[in-house]
């Protein structure tokens, strides 16, 4: 009994100091310096960052899997940080495959020979898009679009299409210019601008914003989109375009214009794809297909230049 | 030193806090220090994970900026974060916090894969001891790196350290603050014990007037609002009602404590007086010695009554003449009285514990024993008569053995009584030769009176002859022979017709100086020719009794005629006469200055035919007649040789004779 009560003695005390864990023995005396190696032969693809990177990665990496897949370029996903520097990536030939709005288009056409081959079919089933001008629901002294007047302002970005460029030209042809907006806003970057604009306006931080169509369902699961009410309706432009920068490979060009075209909404496999990339479907296009933006551009002011 | 108990409760409350602080100490410094690592690694996961996130964007869009940025201000978290660093899908390192140069052994030091949360290594530096925590970068299933964040475990185990000396430190203080509490609650446990021992200490010591329970605070007078000054329990400050006996309150019930205590357990003077265990027990202990006291003084009560019993019932045993003895069943005596130990000639002490062999010689002994063992076995009393030796000479004792039995009918023992009867049989052999005697008597009176006829007739005729014959002649002293002897056996036949026949008396009342006076005047002339001379001194006043004076003058004259004839010639008879022992009593000496009886005769000179004369000299039958006569006037006779008064060289005899008066005659009438 004696010894009995000794053991568990022994036992409760001892218990408690344990066993030490193992280490592995590491020199960090020994170093290197860190060089990035380069891909050879890399078709680099990106999206216009109209989202955070995060979704631009969600939305095109089935796709780029699927065109890696079915053309056998080594494509990779780049993720410029905002419009400019997509736009001077495009310039700068780092980006291959141009994916971006007819806005941000017109331009790299304009300023680097970039060429549409292809642009999406939206799922709403049209070929073209719009714009959205956004208030909150119960904003009461916002009604009718003559209402924006002397209103706080905040735009997706001045290269954006549905959220800055179509408004804008939907603002003045209901006679209303950027000296009649108390102030004019830009999200703040890099990345997820069109849902910076919903959540400033859903903050009351901004009176009105505007977006492209589509958008709120994108911020759907992050706040009460019924707090938020469409003010008017931009007409509706050619939509989001494939462009292949100046000197690309024509053969890549065509591959890639037919992997596009092979997509099919009804086939399983690629309707996972489609519906992740948020559009139905891919149909070949022209420069020319883009020419009512240009005169949109040319008529809210905006110079292709800049 | 020993310990008191008092000490022993501390050391053994101290030992148990300081066993189990340690067992706490120990426990909790693992537990401490597990959670403390384990909370370590989660943290590092977390910020792995955080970080994971939050580089997700950089990666993707390859802004070395942001990713330095990110790695640099993780590393200023805290200064337990040694090093951040981002490896790509391939393990090459992309950012990290090294100031010159990527340490290359960390790349493969801690491995994770894309479906792990996340991989913890502890890594030895030499100088510190690192947990790496490795967490995939993930966007859609696709793996973009690798993070890697490392803690020092050093700086933790510094935190633990901190804590467990707060640990100690609080250990130590709860271990005070519980000692002392602890103390504080002992004291009274501690003090209720000393009381206690106190209280048995002088309990030990036949003190039973102790107060070990405390003063009562609330009573039950008050509670019940009682007014009984009889019950015991009343004022009773030290003990509680429901151990009293004879409580007066209406809802007591009677008995002793085992009856009472589960109706007292009920009633609200216990519930609401009741303590502790410790008051309790103080309380019963205090009822106990007040029980014990009570028993006590029962038992010194009873012990002296038994005592007294005792001390009566030996004091009858001993006042017993007869000697009583009590046996064990293995024959020791157990208890004995004075005439047993005069028996024996021995002291009790001597025989109390002793079997018959310690006693008795051995043949003796063993037959002692065969009766006594007999006497158990079949339990059947044994009544003897036994002719033992003792020290003035053979004794006869009357024995009766009886067997004691328990109540189970079991021989427990034996009670042997035993009485000496040496003179009882003297007196029945004495008894035996009188029936005899008075058989002879009367044969002999019988007989007498059938010759006495004859015997008148031989004597009337041979004194007719002697009438007629020459007085000179051979015949005439031949016939004077027969005359003289016939009147010999005439007399004889008149004595034994004396002694058989009871002839009726005559009581009257008379002067006993008369009749002595009358008796001397027949037989002093006689006396005087063999030079006797009697000399008399009567008392001064008549002596007056009630009896029959002629069987008394007979008395006096055999009296005369022995003392004449032990005399035979020139000597003297003193005769007295006086008051004896009461005004009642008449006494008379009539003393010789004869011969004297030899001490072995005197016994038996009363006897009947009994004499020391020679042939025709006297029948034997004069001192039994003298006697039958006092006996019949209720007196005695005493019998001295030599006689009291007078010189025990010159022999003699003096008989006494005592007569009570018969007469309710006051000492006033005597001497008036």
């Amino acid at each position: 009994m004696k010894y009995g009560w000794i053991a568990l003695l022994s036992f409760l005390l001892f218990f408690g100091c344990g066993e030490d864990e193992s280490a592995i023995k590491v020199d960090l005396s020994i170093k290197e310096q860190i060089i990035l190696q380069e891909e050879p032969s890399v078709i680099t693809y990106a999206y216009l960052p109209q989202y955070s990177h995060t979704v631009s990665h969600t939305r095109h990496h089935s796709l780029i899997q699927y065109l890696r897949k079915e053309t056998g370029l080594n494509i990779k996903q780049i993720f410029p940080d905002t419009f400019d520097e997509h736009m001077k990536m495009v310039g700068q030939e780092k980006i291959d495959i141009s994916y971006s709005n007819p806005c941000i288009y017109i331009k790299i056409a304009h300023r680097y020979g970039a060429k549409a081959f292809a642009r999406i079919v939206e799922v709403t089933g049209k070929d073209k898009f719009r714009g959205q001008i956004i208030c909150r629901a119960d904003n009461a002294s916002i009604q009718t679009i003559s209402d924006c007047r002397h209103k706080r302002w905040i735009a997706v970005d001045s290269a954006s299409a549905g959220g800055y460029l179509f408004p804008l030209g939907h603002f003045i042809g209901h006679g209303i210019t950027k000296k009649d907006f108390k102030e004019i806003a830009f999200a703040p970057g890099p990345g997820g601008k069109q849902e910076k604009v919903v959540l400033s306006v859903y903050a009351g931080k901004y009176d009105i914003g505007t977006i492209r169509e589509g958008t709120l369902d994108v911020v759907s699961g992050r706040i009460d989109i019924n707090q938020i009410r469409i003010v008017s309706m931009t007409d509706p432009y050619p939509g989001w375009v494939y462009a292949a920068r100046k000197n690309l490979d024509a053969k890549v060009v065509e591959k890639l214009k037919q992997a596009f075209g092979k997509l099919d909404f009804n086939h399983k496999n690629h309707r996972e794809i489609l519906e992740a990339a948020n559009f139905i479907k891919v149909i070949g296009s022209s420069d020319s297909d883009f020419d009512s933006v240009r005169r949109l551009a040319a008529r809210v002011g905006i110079s292709l230049e800049e | 030193m020993k310990l008191g108990f008092r000490g022993k409760i501390i050391l053994s409350f101290f030992s148990l806090l300081l066993i189990h602080g340690l067992v706490i100490f120990f426990w909790v410094s693992h537990v401490v220090k597990e959670s403390m690592l384990e909370e370590l690694k989660n943290r590092g996961i977390s910020i792995g994970i955080s970080l994971s996130a939050r580089m997700v964007e950089p990666i993707l869009a390859m802004d070395f900026l942001r990713m330095k940025v990110l790695v640099d201000e993780t590393v200023q978290l805290g200064d337990d974060i040694f090093y951040t660093f981002v490896l790509d899908n391939k393990g090459n390192p992309l950012i990290h916090t090294f100031k010159d140069g990527f340490p290359v052994g960390l790349k493969a030091a801690n491995t994770v894969s894309g479906n792990q949360k996340g991989s913890i290594q502890l890594l030895d530096t030499g100088d510190q001891l690192i947990f790496d925590c490795a967490v995939p970068v993930i966007i859609n299933d696709n793996r973009l790196g690798t993070l890697r964040v490392g803690l020092f475990q050093t700086r933790a185990e510094k935190v633990v350290n901190k804590i467990m000396i707060s640990v100690v430190v609080t250990i130590i203080l709860a271990i005070l603050i519980a000692g002392v509490i602890g103390m504080l609650l002992l004291n009274p446990v501690t003090r209720s014990i000393k009381k206690f021992y106190e209280s048995s200490e002088q309990a030990l010591r036949g003190n039973l007037d102790v107060r070990t329970a405390p003063m009562l605070k609330k009573n039950c007078w008050d509670i019940m609002q009682c007014h009984q000054i009889e019950c015991p329990a009343y004022k009773n400050y030290h003990h509680r009602c429901w151990y009293l006996a004879g409580t007066l309150c209406p809802e007591c019930v009677e008995g002793e404590y085992a009856r009472t205590i589960d109706s007292c357990q009920q009633c609200q003077v216990y519930k609401r007086c009741s303590g502790d265990e410790i008051q309790t027990l103080a309380e019963s202990f205090d009822a106990m010695t007040l029980s014990l006291k009570g028993n006590l003084s029962d038992l010194k009560s009873a012990e002296s009554i038994l005592n007294e019993q005792k001390a009566l019932l030996q004091m009858i045993l001993d006042a017993i003449p007869d000697f009583i003895s009590l046996q064990d069943h293995e024959g020791r005596y157990i208890s004995i009285n004075r005439a047993f130990c005069e028996m024996l000639d021995k002291d009790k002490e001597d025989i109390v514990g002793r079997v018959n062999n310690d006693l008795f010689s051995g043949t003796l002994a063993d037959h002692y024993n065969r009766e006594d063992r007999k006497i158990l076995e079949t339990g059947i009393p044994l009544v003897k008569e036994n002719r033992v030796p003792g020290s003035k000479g053979p004794k006869w004792l009357h024995v009766v053995k009886i067997p004691v039995s328990e109540a189970n009918d079991q021989v427990k023992g034996l009670v042997c009584s035993g009485r000496d009867i040496t003179q009882l049989k003297a007196v029945q052999e004495q008894l035996t030769q009188a029936q005899k005697m008075e058989s002879v008597g009367r044969l002999a009176a019988g007989v007498a009176h059938e010759i006495n006829t004859p015997l008148g007739i031989i004597l009337g005729y041979a004194q007719l002859v002697l009438e007629d014959v020459e007085k000179d002649g051979q015949i005439y002293e031949d016939v004077a022979t027969i005359v003289k002897q016939t009147k010999h056996c005439s007399k004889i036949v008149a004595d034994l017709l004396n002694f058989s026949h009871s002839r009726e008396s005559n009581i009257i009342v008379f002067n006993i100086n008369e009749a002595v006076e009358e008796v001397l005047g027949m037989v002093e002339h006689t006396f005087s020719l063999n030079h006797v001379i009697i000399k008399y001194e009567y008392d001064k006043n008549p002596l007056l009794m009630k009896g029959d004076k002629e069987k008394l003058k007979q008395v006096f004259i055999n009296l005369l005629n022995n003392a004449f004839d032990a005399i035979k010639e020139n000597g003297s008879i003193c005769v007295n006469t006086g008051i004896g022992k009461t005004q009642n009593e008449i006494k008379i000496s009539i003393s010789d200055t004869g011969a004297g009886i030899a001490k072995e005769n005197i016994n038996k000179i009363f006897e009947p035919f009994y004499t020391t004369k020679g042939p025709g000299e006297g029948t034997g039958l004069g001192l039994s007649v003298t006697f039958g006569i006092i006996k019949e006037h209720n007196g005695t006779i005493k019998v001295y040789s030599p006689p009291l008064s007078g010189d025990k060289e010159e022999g003699g005899a003096q008989f006494i004779v005592a007569l009570p008066s018969g007469l309710n005659t006051k000492k006033g009438e005597q001497n008036g």
